[in-house]
């Protein structure tokens, strides 16, 4: 297989490709509303659902490994002010137990005050308070939230300037305030978003008796499907450029949701809820990805299918069953907790990849190695169907 | 393989065989031997699933011959087909068109393939659709038109690119009686003042008789007869064409002479 060059008779394909694909205003329509719908309706939700579970009150296990003045009085203030934090019951456990619950994933929040918290803090000023939530539950994500603006709050309530670092450790860290939703949302519009195009430009051609005419032009295939996935590629990008508009949409909704909140709550509400701004070009760069790897798909079956209507039934059927399943699994925390044959088949779907991507970027938990993973898969699955969609072109019977 | 100087399309012992599952072959080619000069208007006759399209088919490099070779304008079909298809022009049977895309750009992008230049095709395109009476329509988008406009267009399509040998399966299937003369008066000056060579297939006899410098009947795969309408004619003892169209692909033989 020649691999392609973009020569005048290219560029010529793909300026009448791109021109084609954007008369069709519904096409480019759900390319802009897919995006948008997903964060937006994430924001709805999660005011929601933070409206609805953050009033009701939570358990909360605390441990408190240091004997100190400091310690103490955390304690006892985190105590008293039950009813304020919407703390019920404050469980008293050990080390070990807390642990235990973490490994064992059956734990909301646990507030851990180490060893030498107060000895720290007299010494240096600054010492540090641990909180292991499930962030996969609105409501502890709310309750912990509440916890740590109290705990500086009283901290810093000395005449002495102290500085209370908390740190927050996820129970699911790819499930991270309840980003789920919006991750889940995002992938099921793009997997399904370029399936018009792909259906029409392949199986379409070949229902419209387009494509044989087509195929005598003086350009090998792989040029005229090039040609095809660069407008292809013009479509992906007003999509991820319209995912950058939903997420500030959304991003304003929750600052506009917390308005209402008391000041000291409202900045940490913002931080935690919200979109990093940083973070958005790799979210959109995911979807990126996310939507090439529907459209090699894509091409393979439009190559197979003889009508569109088979191709996009058939598209949908293979994209939305993984989606689904992949989609749900995502609810009940990491998708890397399942073990055997069942992580491997998660591994295998790419859409996986990009949920372990975005949660790991929204949850601000990734390394490079493991992101890096995550998009040379997504690659690399989408070169080899784009390789078999290639050759699946090249057959004669793509005419018959 | 030795070629007249004139001879722009020779197939020897060309064969097709389509394989349907395991167990299954359909012989769409069998065996066909043939020669067209330049400047000829060849037409292929055949019922149904005769061989006509496949024949087509190969000659512009969509199917690859079983067995057999296949020459165009002196280079093999299966070696230089860039060559080719730099040359020819299709009018497939069923051609669709770009719905989306108006008559002027159905020409204009299908010529730009071809590496014509944008201002010479936009010449190209105000003279053919003049000629096939579309003008007043250019920038329209063509899902509005009718079934006889969109063959127009296409017609006006396979022509923009003013090509060597044009390959017409089916060209007037569709239009109206005034539109298919116009259509049928084009390729005649294609023919006679172009000296372009034109193959095309259709089920119209008259069409033949008034087109054609030459016919090729083809049944089951087979070539099972080529010349002159007129030849035929006399040969077979026949009053028209169609008589020895049908005695010789029913088998039941020509009135006054025989099958071969």
């Amino acid at each position: 297989m020649m691999r392609p060059k973009f020569d005048a008779k290219t560029l010529w394909m793909i300026r009448k490709e791109v021109r084609e694909v954007f008369r069709s205003r519904w096409l480019i329509l759900g390319f802009i509303i897919s995006p948008m719908f997903a964060w937006m309706f994430q924001g709805a939700f999660l005011s929601f659902i933070v409206g609805q579970t953050s009033e009701e009150p939570e358990q909360v296990y605390i441990t408190i490994e240091d004997d100190g003045i400091w310690a103490r009085t955390l304690y006892e203030e985190i105590y008293a002010n039950r009813s304020t934090l919407l703390i019920d019951p404050l469980v008293n456990i050990t080390l070990e137990e807390g642990q235990q619950l973490v490994a064992d994933k059956t734990i909301s929040v646990w507030v851990l005050i180490p060893e030498n918290f107060t000895q720290e803090l007299n010494a240096t000023t600054k010492s540090t308070l641990q909180i292991v939530v499930n962030t996969a539950s609105f409501r502890a994500t709310a309750t912990a939230s509440r916890i740590d603006t109290f705990a500086k709050r009283v901290i810093n309530a000395a005449i002495v300037i102290r500085d209370l670092q908390v740190n927050w450790y996820t129970i699911s860290p790819e499930a991270n305030y309840g980003h789920q939703l919006a991750i889940f949302l995002v992938m099921l519009t793009s997997v399904l978003a370029p399936a018009p195009y792909i259906s029409k430009s392949f199986a379409g051609e070949r229902e419209a008796k387009t494509l044989e005419a087509l195929l005598v032009v003086p350009m090998s295939r792989v040029k005229i499907l090039g040609s095809k996935l660069v407008a292809g590629l013009a479509l992906t990008a007003i999509y991820s450029l319209f995912t950058a508009v939903g997420i500030l949409t959304y991003n304003l909704s929750i600052i506009l949701r917390v308005g209402n909140l008391a000041p000291e709550l409202q900045q940490a509400n913002i931080n935690r809820y919200t979109v990093n701004a940083y973070t958005i070009p790799l979210i959109m760069f995911c979807q990126f990805l996310l939507l090439l790897c529907a459209i090699g798909i894509g091409v393979v079956i439009s190559c197979l299918a003889k009508d569109r209507a088979t191709a996009e039934s058939v598209n949908s059927m293979i994209m939305l069953i993984p989606t689904f399943v992949i989609g749900i699994l995502g609810f009940t925390g990491s998708l890397l907790q399942y073990g055997g044959v069942l992580l491997w088949i998660i591994l295998a779907i790419p859409f996986s990849h990009a949920v372990l991507f975005l949660n790991a970027v929204l949850a601000g938990t990734g390394t490079l190695m493991g992101l890096s993973i995550n998009v040379g898969y997504m690659i690399g699955f989408t070169v080899v169907f784009l390789f078999i969609g290639a050759k699946l072109f090249e057959r004669e019977a793509i005419i018959s | 393989m030795a070629f007249e100087e004139d001879v722009v399309i020779k197939t020897e012992g060309l064969t097709k065989i389509f394989e349907k599952g395991k167990k299954r072959q359909v012989i769409a080619l069998d065996n066909v031997d043939l020669e067209i000069k330049r400047g000829e208007v060849f037409g292929l006759l055949g019922t149904n699933g005769a061989g006509k399209t496949t024949l087509i088919r190969v000659l512009v490099g969509l199917l690859t011959p079983t067995e057999g070779k296949a020459f165009v304008l002196g280079r093999d079909v299966t070696e230089d087909i860039d060559y080719i298809r730099d040359r020819v022009s299709l009018l497939p049977q069923e051609a669709g068109i770009y719905d989306r895309l108006t008559a002027r750009e159905n020409l204009v992008y299908y010529g730009g393939f071809y590496g014509i230049p944008e201002e010479e095709l936009n010449k190209r395109a105000d003279k053919l659709l003049e000629i096939v009476g579309l003008k007043d329509k250019e920038h329209y988008q063509v899902k509005g038109f009718s079934g006889g406009m969109k063959r127009k267009v296409l017609v006006a399509r396979a022509l923009v690119i003013e090509p060597e040998i044009i390959f017409l399966d089916e060209p007037t299937t569709g239009i109206d009686t005034l539109g298919a003369r116009v259509v049928r008066n084009l390729l005649k000056m294609l023919s006679s003042e172009q000296k372009r060579t034109i193959i095309l297939t259709t089920h119209d006899l008259n069409e033949v008789s008034e087109l054609c410098d030459r016919v090729g009947i083809l049944n089951d795969g087979k070539l099972i007869a080529t010349g002159k309408p007129s030849q035929l004619e006399e040969k077979f003892r026949a009053a028209n064409l169609e008589e020895v169209f049908t005695g010789l692909v029913t088998g039941e033989g020509v009135y006054g002479g025989s099958t071969p």
